[in-house]
């Protein structure tokens, strides 16, 4: 994918993320929909139990290591209570050639159970240019002491696989809207998947530092580095297929919520 | 940081109300209608020994007429009578021959009045000297014969201007 | 009328100039005001014709829609006398349910006004008739118990007349309406709430607070302060949920540049009634140069207090007198209390005259006391504070819970569940305090200095205790009573002519003003049976008080936290005497 392309869908992107944070009198379906208030008994003087929808873009950014750049996404969604949720992540990665490669996306109920964890579980499919593969997902996500959001997933495949991804991230606040997020994922797997140039044992790593700036809270362009790492198996697979086993990258996005 | 900021914010505000000012009605030394103005529920009247304690809604004693209009200083009465009505309003003009007073008055629901702008004799033992054009008032007023509305009692509200 | 109406010689040619004006002001183009529409008008009578609708408003050069009552926002004054019986017919012109309720006003439940409790509310071209009897006298307000009507503009004054008189004199009175106003459409605020709770909070702390914090303190406390506040994911800086971010703050219905000004003569008493009818604003109100008297709080007379400033939480009141004797203009401000904005007003001889603006306050911060550890750097303990606390009944049980670092054990059943964030482990009664962000030597208001001018009505000691945990999680932006929202929790029976104590343990690091419809609310401060009545008390973070109340009146009446974002995910009960 060339830069330029890179760059118009970032912008694209911008324009419709600056859209829906823009302040408009009418709410859409975007946000709050309260239960419609009805006439007699059923009404109730406040609605808490309300349903809300939210949609958030950690990473919408182009890659570039000084050879070939690629487009990556990370995502997730969500719609529901305070208690129960139907979430969506997805993440995935455009490589220059066209191909899709790390095309992870979850498929989840989520609960809350404490103060700030909720549990998860569901299905995620791999969906990219390589063979698909479905998991059984199951896992926590919430806000962990310190102010560290964390995921930790854990996942059954039908052939009885197992594998596991944690994420982890951090705001931390230079000026009240320069914002420093270090950031990492990382991936495991029983049993190797040649196929998808997955090895067993520790798999892969996706670390970045990512300097975000909010023009408002919805919207914040960010410049960063990432480093793409492999390891093991999917190290030896990687060299085999030509690819690197270990790239840092300079990265350019926008991180977007609405 | 935000303090810093609302130093510029109150500079630009003051800047923007001249603006705001230039667009309205060209004003006379009385009339500044650019700056709203607070709207003067008049003062408190004579104040009794001691205020109500709050009671829980019990059924209470409603005196028959509690409508004393708030007052401050003398009023000035003729006689008490039967079928007054009080009204709140302000002096436009003061015919000390005729013993009239034309005054503005906020609307009178004892006698089903709204809001109006009318003449109205005067008891004739009641002093005019004291009241002059732009004084707040209250004021009883009385069915005479023939109809007519007359001022039984009138006295400044709140020290007017 | 006008659109402003100078208290000025309005002669006949004025009047006809104003009413052909005012009819000519409804078709002119949108000139660049900074206020909104005309201030609201008096209503006076006993009978009520209220008309909801959707108003055009500008504020601050900017055109929106607002919810008001007669086209008016605020809504008119209503002016009612205290043994009246009134009838106020109110028509719902929009296209959503609403509702009118008379805050702090005593009536039968069914003219309340809450949907849901009261009556179903007032659907969309229907016109509901409020009928109910006056025995009572103050400052009170109404606004819209539907949805967030009430952020949009649903808000008004009424001020009852005594029928004995008033207890000082005076010779003017303004009624001065505070409130908060969006751009945003508030179901959008609690959105961004419910997705990132600090989303209107630009004064965290940064880089640069850590450095400045490490340069005071030394880099070790500094550390070790983060390190604290982190491991609970609390932030200090928690002082307002949405604050000037979004809100313009508005007196009378007035943005700070419009200079909304109210005239005296030099020397003249002038009564203020300060009213919060804003949504989630706490303000701290001072007239720079000009003492202030309370006389009365939340509509009740008061042995009057003279101070230099004082913390008006959403839905208090309080009738302050003032006696200007210079010749000069005097600045009514009213900052949030997160010093992110502020409402101004202008007390002067003359019109477009302005004092100078004082420099808002220091931002207040949270403290360990606010988390319910207790007050351990004064070294006092709960209980034992300076203040006349003679005659105050103590909870014999929480006492001994605050020797240890423990909740009590029907707190403790709430750790860890979603709608609990925090647990006050030590919550400490302090009325005595005026609470966090005033600099010293300012004379500022504390729930101490009410004592009310009348003993109260009903002297019977309270035959049972009701103890409710004010409680929310901030991550998640849900608030509720005992870990529970509304939908979750059932309603609180009392039986009618009971008397009975309410204990409120604040287990969050926000004030809450707690409201219950429908009876009054006697605060425990230590004066005995000369207790104020209160419709509403404000309770500080990590704090413990207790009110008594004599359940008179039957009825579902609601009681809540009146900060609307709260109220609506969840922090709200039934209070029902049978």
């Amino acid at each position: 994918m060339s830069t330029a392309r890179v760059l118009t869908l970032i912008a694209a992107f911008a324009a419709f993320a600056t859209s829906s944070a823009a302040q408009t009198p009418v709410t859409d379906g975007e946000t709050a929909s309260m239960p419609r208030t009805k006439t007699g008994s059923d009404v109730q003087p406040v609605m808490d139990q309300a349903i809300f929808a939210h949609v958030l873009f950690n990473e919408f950014e182009g890659r570039w290591n000084g050879s070939n750049s690629e487009f990556r996404w990370d995502g997730q969604g969500w719609v529901g209570t305070d208690y129960d949720r139907l979430w969506i992540k997805s993440e995935g990665t455009l490589q220059g050639n066209g191909t899709l490669e790390d095309g992870q996306q979850q498929f989840l109920y989520d609960r809350a159970i404490t103060t700030y964890f909720d549990l998860q579980g569901g299905l995620r499919s791999d969906i990219d240019s390589r063979p698909t593969r479905n998991w059984a997902a199951f896992g926590i996500q919430g806000l962990a002491p310190y102010f560290f959001d964390l995921e930790v997933t854990g996942f059954v495949s039908g052939e009885g696989h197992l594998a596991a991804k944690l994420e982890a991230s951090y705001d931390l606040l230079i000026t009240q809207r320069l914002i420093l997020q270090p950031q990492l994922e990382l991936n495991v797997y029983s049993k190797a998947d040649p196929a998808r140039l997955v090895g067993a044992g520790f798999s892969d790593i996706d670390t970045g530092l990512r300097l975000r700036y909010e023009f408002n809270r919805k919207f914040a362009p960010y410049l960063g580095v990432v480093y793409e790492g492999r390891f093991g198996q999917t190290a030896n697979f990687a060299r085999q297929a030509g690819e690197s086993t270990g790239d840092f990258r300079f990265v350019f996005g926008i991180r977007a919520w609405f | 940081m935000i303090a810093r900021l609302y130093r510029p914010f109150v500079m630009s505000l003051v800047l923007l109300s001249p603006i705001a000012c230039a667009s309205s009605e060209p004003t006379s030394a009385e009339q500044n209608a650019a700056v709203p103005l607070g709207v003067d529920l008049g003062g408190s009247g004579p104040v009794l020994a001691s205020a109500q304690p709050q009671a829980p809604a019990e059924a209470m004693l409603v005196s028959a007429q509690a409508a004393a209009p708030q007052h401050s200083g003398e009023m000035q009465m003729a006689h008490a009578g039967q079928n007054d009505a009080h009204g709140t309003g302000t002096v436009n003009s003061v015919d000390p021959t005729q013993h009239k007073i034309n005054l503005s008055h906020q609307p009178i629901p004892e006698i089903g009045w709204p809001a109006m702008t009318m003449e109205f004799p005067v008891a004739p033992s009641i002093d005019l000297k004291g009241i002059k054009p732009g004084t707040r008032v209250n004021f009883t007023i009385e069915q005479g014969q023939g109809g007519m509305y007359e001022i039984k009692a009138i006295a400044p509200a709140g020290g007017g201007r | 009328m006008k659109a402003f109406a100078p208290p000025l010689a309005l002669t006949r040619r004025r009047f006809m100039q104003g009413a052909v004006a005012a009819g000519a002001l409804s078709f002119a183009p949108r000139s660049l005001r900074t206020a909104l529409a005309a201030p609201a008008p008096v209503l006076s009578g006993t009978e009520f014709q209220l008309e909801i609708g959707a108003v055009p408003v500008t504020i601050n050069g900017r055109q929106t829609t607002a919810t008001g009552v007669n086209g008016q926002v605020p809504a008119p004054i209503l002016r009612w006398r205290e043994g009246d019986t009134l009838t106020l017919a109110v028509t719902n012109r929009l296209s959503e349910p609403s509702s009118i309720h008379w805050h702090g006003v005593r009536t039968p439940s069914a003219m309340d006004g809450v949907p849901g409790l009261s009556f179903s509310g007032i659907a969309p071209g229907e016109t509901f008739v409020y009928h109910f009897p006056v025995h009572q006298s103050g400052t009170y307000w109404y606004h819209s118990h539907s949805m967030f009507q009430e952020q949009t503009g649903l808000y008004g004054a009424i001020v009852i007349e005594p029928k004995g008189g008033y207890a000082q004199a005076f010779d003017r009175d303004y009624v001065v309406l505070l409130s908060d106003w969006s751009f945003e459409p508030p179901e959008r605020i609690v959105s961004n709430l419910k997705f990132q709770s600090d989303y209107y909070n630009y004064g965290q702390r940064t880089l640069g607070t850590f450095l400045d914090d490490a340069q005071r303190k030394g880099l070790a406390d500094t550390v070790a302060d983060r390190l604290e506040w982190g491991k609970m994911r609390m932030s200090p800086t928690d002082i307002l949920d949405v604050s000037g971010a979004t809100y313009t703050y508005l007196i009378n219905g007035h943005g700070p540049g419009a200079n909304w000004t109210a005239l005296f003569r030099p020397g003249e008493r002038v009564r203020l009634r300060f009213i919060n009818g804003s949504s989630m604003s706490i303000f701290d109100v001072r007239i720079d140069g000009l003492p202030m008297t309370v006389v009365q709080a939340d509509g009740n007379d008061v042995a009057p207090v003279t101070v230099d400033e004082f913390r008006i939480s959403v839905a208090e009141t309080y009738d302050v007198l003032v006696r200007p004797t210079a010749d000069r203009a005097y600045t009514i401000s009213a900052q949030a209390e997160d010093r992110t904005g502020y409402a101004r007003g202008t007390l002067a001889p003359r019109p477009s005259m302005a004092a100078a603006i004082p420099p808002m306050d220091p931002r207040p911060m949270r403290t360990m006391a606010d988390m319910g550890m207790g007050s351990m750097q004064q070294g006092s303990m709960p209980g034992m504070s300076h203040g006349p606390m003679q005659g105050m009944a103590t909870d014999h049980g929480s006492m001994s819970a605050m020797s240890s670092m423990e909740a009590s054990p029907e707190a403790k059943k709430l750790q860890g569940s979603v709608g609990v964030d925090n647990l006050a482990m030590v919550p400490t009664e302090r009325l005595q305090s005026a609470g966090e962000g005033f600099p010293p030597g300012r004379r500022v208001l504390s729930y101490v200095d009410l004592r009310a001018l009348k003993p109260g009505s009903d002297p019977r000691p309270p035959s049972h205790e009701i103890t409710l945990h004010l409680t929310g999680n901030m991550e998640r932006f849900i608030w509720g009573f005992d870990g529970k929202k509304f939908s979750e929790a059932g309603p609180i029976e009392l039986k009618r002519g009971d008397r009975v104590r309410f204990v409120l343990i604040n287990d969050t690091m926000m004030e809450h003003p707690i409201h219950l419809h429908g009876l009054w609310s006697e605060l425990d401060n230590g004066h005995g049976e000369f207790r104020p009545y209160k419709h509403t008390i404000n309770v500080k973070p990590g704090e413990r008080l207790s009110y008594l109340v004599t359940a008179d009146e039957p009825g579902r009446w609601a009681f809540h936290c009146h900060l609307l974002y709260h109220m609506e995910t969840g922090m709200f009960r039934e209070v029902h005497v049978a």
